[in-house]
């Protein structure tokens, strides 16, 4: 039927701007799926509509960032869908995005802000930490181990670096590796705590924490890195301030959560 | 943008942060031309960034840029917000002025580069393209309900507005 097609293919424009009813949108997407020359008109135009949606900006009031990041907090996240679902551009739906992501760092000029600057942080603790070991003698032992377990993590294949703010002040980042169950916490410019108290780490999971150490004290401002082993799906870092010596279970709500892998 | 989604998908709140900074700006401008109350598309605008934090895995930048996956969840959103609480009557209202709203939204807001040029493209278009994308765009009509508003045949409308949308990309310069 030529002149069906002829029709639909004239949807095009209002199907992009979200003008059909949904019969209509049902038939264009199984169009879509077996049109290529379409699905790519479509993304152009839909660039093209985000740029007239995009060009009349209104500043939002301040405090819709705060409520949006309390809620993104406590809001889960979905997992990639696993294989390419066909057809539609509507949901948009596709390969997972978030593999990778730190060896891409690495590879382009143009780097986020936040994260290059974290990035970069990871590295400078690297060389430091060399730096460090050849220093004092009797600590290159141990430092080696350490510095195997850090390498171990950054070389992994599925590296990922999160960051979080923590409540109480500064900053903290996770390179995470699935494939090594292990992460390296760094965290910096977090609130100065008196002698008796200290930050403790936690692996959290629904109803149970396990302790994962004490953070040393900062260097330069810097905290870490920490190597942590042994990570269990589903388990979310924590973070809260205990007694020096530390708790074995924490005594307070987390200043910290950053969810790790699936 | 795209790889700061994906770092969103991971977890990253600092990145989400950033991704917010970018967006919610044109977002809630966009969203507010179409669903005019600004509470409502503040609202919108917050449900259109977590449903970002949410969803941050399933981008596929194969498919489109970040900008125009947001932008289209958003305008999908508030769309769905006009036409489920706003009766036909209250919608006939808005639609003589659907063209000057344009305007009005642009000059309460932030200088945007873009801004200029988006105008100068759209004046580009034909009167009859014009008012067919922006009645569909921000006055949530269908196109069948478009040609109503402006008196021309169906086939007229779907027409125009894929035109219209042809010439705004190519005078935009989109790829």
């Amino acid at each position: 039927m030529r002149g069906g097609q002829a029709d639909l293919h004239a949807l095009a424009g209002a199907y992009a701007l979200d003008a059909v009813p949904d019969g209509d949108r049902a038939r264009f997407e199984r169009h879509l799926g077996r049109c290529e020359a379409c699905a790519q008109e479509i993304r152009g135009l839909r660039e093209a509509i985000a740029r007239l949606g995009a060009s009349a900006a209104v500043r939002p009031r301040a405090e819709l960032k705060h409520q949006a990041l309390r809620a993104i907090a406590q809001t889960r996240q979905l997992p990639p869908l696993s294989g390419d679902a066909a057809g539609g551009l509507r949901g948009w739906p596709g390969r997972p995005a978030g593999a990778r992501v730190l060896s891409r760092l690495r590879q382009r000029p143009w780097l986020p802000r936040v994260a290059s600057a974290l990035a970069a942080g990871f590295l400078v603790i690297a060389v430091a930490m060399g730096v460090l070991a050849v220093g004092a003698q009797h600590q290159v032992d141990l430092d080696q181990v350490h510095g195997h377990a850090i390498a171990a993590v950054l070389n992994a294949p599925d590296a990922i670096m999160l960051t979080a703010r923590v409540t109480t002040g500064g900053t903290a980042a996770v390179l995470e590796s699935r494939h090594e169950h292990s992460l390296v916490f760094t965290a910096s410019r977090l609130r100065a705590l008196p002698a008796d108290r200290g930050y403790e780490l936690w692996l959290m999971s629904p109803g149970r924490a396990r302790p994962a150490g004490m953070l040393p004290r900062p260097r330069a401002g810097m905290i870490g890195p920490m190597v942590v082993s042994g990570l269990a799906a589903g388990e979310r870092i924590g973070l809260t301030v205990e007694p020096a010596g530390g708790s074995a279970r924490p005594t307070s709500a987390s200043l910290l959560s950053i969810g790790l892998g699936p | 943008m795209a790889m700061l989604l994906a770092q969103v998908a991971r977890g990253d709140q600092l990145a989400f942060e950033e991704v917010y900074d970018r967006m919610a700006g044109p977002v809630l401008g966009m969203v507010r031309g179409v669903i005019r109350d600004l509470a409502q598309s503040e609202e919108v605008m917050q449900e259109v960034l977590l449903e970002l934090w949410r969803t941050a895995s399933r981008f596929d930048a194969s498919k489109g840029s970040a900008m125009a996956w947001v932008m289209t969840m958003a305008h999908r959103r508030a769309v769905d917000r006009v036409r489920s609480e706003q009766k036909a009557a209250d919608r006939e209202q808005r639609a003589t002025s659907a063209e000057i709203d344009y305007d009005d939204v642009t000059e309460a807001v932030e200088a945007t580069m873009d801004r200029e040029r988006v105008r100068r493209c759209l004046r580009s278009l034909t009167d009859l393209q014009r008012e067919s994308v922006t009645l569909a765009y921000y006055g949530s009509y269908s196109y069948s309900e478009v040609a109503g508003l402006l008196g021309v045949a169906v086939g007229t409308v779907k027409t125009r507005m894929r035109d219209g949308l042809i010439r705004l990309r190519d005078c935009l310069g989109v790829e």
